[in-house]
């Protein structure tokens, strides 16, 4: 699977990798690489709880953000006789590559979408909740990109290793797809066919022992092509290893990333997070929101904000004094992760659909939950909030929401600017034989992929965690409670 | 591929603010929409975080999920399935939201579209740093006239001082 990255930045330092084979280092990147804040990568699982299944998959951010700049190398190489790009613009994409995740929260996504939660207590119907208020003086938690981009443009260490505050924002505007950038270019760093992905999928498959994100980065690299207009895309030629990259992210979404297992540890920890936050601020020290979370980052603290940090909030909630329904809740999820006893499943309705259709099994099956839950939640003695609602959706492609014949008629110029730089930023290019300008893949009309783009995948699944000696039998009822739960 | 029929958190949020400042969820033309897209930039530049992330485009801030979700909700609350109801903000952000009705103050559509368009948009510019001299009215008016606008320097002066008197700035 390997081979060597060239040198192009001059003497520096050489990181053997077991994706992309000999890694040379730019002087700056070895001090970018050196700086406490690029470090604190190390500390950062790249694939959260996936080691709970997939023993092997403790690969760090630090491994894989190394690997993204392997990649970019590699990509920059195969490019070099087709683009001009000026020695500065290659720096600052080797750069950007490198440091493209280094916003990233203590278990990833896990911390970052603590409020993506599905199904709230207080969205069940009947739940003896207070009145039903949403607090909106808080600002949600940013993505990581955009913390990236504070990271890099305000810790002082990071700032000098990449050359000043210019430079630093021209790396992060690039990551982050903003700004000045260069479109095509910042492309190979945030779009569907970027370098992050091109690592991810090689480098999880590996870490995780599993063959699917396997993908032929060598015939894909020595079939890319630049257009005149300095579109990057490639070969007709690499057609089936295009389709075979883009199937290798659903079926390691699938397979890893959405594991049952692994996903229900997740939600379990993510919705653990959001209770400590909400109700015992002032106890377990999470930020707030987004504010309090940009705070953290510019200051010293961010150097400790790893997985070490969410693990060592587990631990004490494992703990967690008191008697009242919400400390029991609050015990039995983190006992759940602390002791790896995942949440079971009790039900999963897999979608497989267009995206345009808003009602399907799955749509009825969280309806039925919401009405449901709390009456299942009180037969059986389980406080609500043990019931985990996730519905993990993944598609091939992303391609924008269609518009309706009505819709299109309103559309405003700002809507249809939106809707052209999403496509573009999504679009992926083939050249036809002889053309000097691509085509859209998801216009190539053999394309496996274009029959296929209009459709997702979606689990819609309700998990409980349950800490009693009798959990086998009461899941057992539970999912006879709940087998007709996904008909319509 | 919305999670269920009815809405989402995020949409309730929407129209809660949108009732809270007293505007019509209308989006039946281009300048019921832009009325929509600048009211709730302002609603948020106020403190009431509905969690959407706006850019630059043509018509000043613009947020492409709003879009969606206006869309979202129009259609569920045609079918009858307002899920607002039953739910309400926070008590900050209602004495926030009832301050903003002021700015919003009934008048003639084509009137409000313009002025929404005006205050959302010196406020972007200034609060991002999108000019060199962000105390330059002149600077902000330039700006806008490069995006085919009609502010004078004089427009831009009132939008800063009605933007201060509300605590936007």
């Amino acid at each position: 699977m390997s081979t060597a990255c060239s040198d192009r930045g001059g003497p520096g330092k050489v990181i053997a990798d077991p994706i992309h084979g000999a890694i040379h280092l730019a002087q700056r990147e070895v001090q970018v690489i050196d700086t406490p804040s690029f470090q604190r990568l190390r500390g950062l699982k790249q694939l959260a709880m996936a080691q709970s299944v997939f023993p092997n998959a403790t690969h760090t951010r630090f491994a894989h953000s190394v690997g993204a700049l392997g990649m970019m190398i590699r990509i920059l190489d195969a490019a070099q006789e087709k683009i001009e790009i000026l020695p500065e613009q290659r720096e600052n994409l080797r750069l950007a590559a490198l440091l493209h995740d280094v916003g990233h929260y203590p278990y990833s996504h896990l911390m970052e979408k603590v409020d993506s939660v599905v199904l709230t207590e207080d969205e069940v119907e009947g739940a003896a909740t207070p009145a039903r208020e949403i607090d909106a003086t808080k600002t949600p938690y940013p993505r990581h990109e955009e913390m990236g981009r504070l990271i890099v443009t305000s810790q002082g260490d990071l700032v000098n290793a990449i050359g000043g505050a210019n430079r630093a924002k021209a790396v992060a505007d690039i990551f982050t797809r903003t700004g000045s950038a260069d479109p095509q270019l910042s492309k190979l760093i945030h779009s569907s066919f970027d370098i992050d992905r091109w690592d991810y999928l090689a480098r999880d498959s590996h870490a995780a022992g599993v063959p699917y994100g396997n993908i032929d980065i060598h015939y894909l690299l020595n079939n890319l092509r630049v257009s005149p207009e300095k579109t990057v895309g490639f070969s007709h030629k690499a057609l089936p290893a295009l389709e075979h990259f883009l199937l290798a992210r659903f079926f390691m979404h699938r397979v890893v990333y959405y594991h049952k297992t692994i996903y229900g540890l997740e939600e379990a920890c993510r919705q653990l997070l959001r209770r400590l936050r909400d109700h015992y601020p002032d106890k377990y020290e999470i930020p707030l929101d987004g504010n309090a979370v940009g705070e953290l980052v510019r200051s010293d603290d961010l150097h400790s904000f790893t997985d070490a940090f969410v693990d060592a909030i587990v631990r004490k909630a494992a703990k967690h004094p008191g008697n009242k329904e919400e400390d029991k809740v609050i015990r039995a999820l983190a006992g759940a992760i602390q002791s790896r006893k995942p949440p079971k499943i009790l039900m999963e309705v897999p979608v497989y659909e267009e995206c345009h259709r808003k009602h399907h099994a799955g749509t009825a099956f969280l309806q039925r939950c919401r009405s449901d839950l709390k009456k299942l939640s009180t037969d059986f003695s389980i406080p609500l909030g043990q019931f985990l609602l996730c519905v993990p959706t993944v598609v091939l492609v992303k391609v924008p929401p269609e518009y309706s014949a009505t819709q299109v008629t309103r559309l405003t110029g700002d809507d249809v600017t939106a809707r052209a730089h999403k496509e573009e930023e999504e679009q992926i290019w083939v050249f036809r034989q002889d053309d000097v300008e691509p085509t859209s893949l998801l216009d190539f009309e053999p394309s496996l992929v274009k029959q296929w783009a209009k459709f997702f995948f979606q689990a819609c699944r309700l998990y409980v965690v349950l800490e009693v000696p009798d959990a086998d039998d009461k899941v057992i009822k539970l999912r006879d409670r709940v087998k007709d739960w996904g008909k319509s | 591929m919305s999670e269920g029929g009815s809405m989402d958190r995020q949409q309730i949020a929407l129209k809660l603010a949108a009732d809270g400042v007293a505007l019509d969820f209308k989006i039946d033309s281009f300048r019921d929409r832009l009325i929509l897209q600048k009211a709730m930039y302002l609603v948020q530049a106020a403190g009431v975080h509905l969690g959407y992330h706006y850019q630059w485009y043509l018509h000043g801030p613009y947020s492409p999920a709003l879009t969606r979700d206006e869309y979202a909700v129009v259609a569920d609350c045609a079918r009858g399935l307002d899920d607002s109801k039953g739910w309400r903000l926070d008590e900050q952000s209602r004495r926030r939201l009832e301050d903003l009705r002021v700015l919003l103050k009934p008048r003639k559509r084509p009137d409000l579209a313009r002025e929404l368009e005006l205050l959302a948009s010196v406020h972007f510019l200034i609060t991002h740093q999108q000019v060199a001299k962000p105390d330059d009215d002149q600077q902000i008016a330039d700006v806008l006239r490069r995006f085919g606008k009609n502010f004078q320097r004089e427009d831009v002066k009132s939008a800063r001082r009605e933007l201060s008197e509300h605590g936007l700035l």
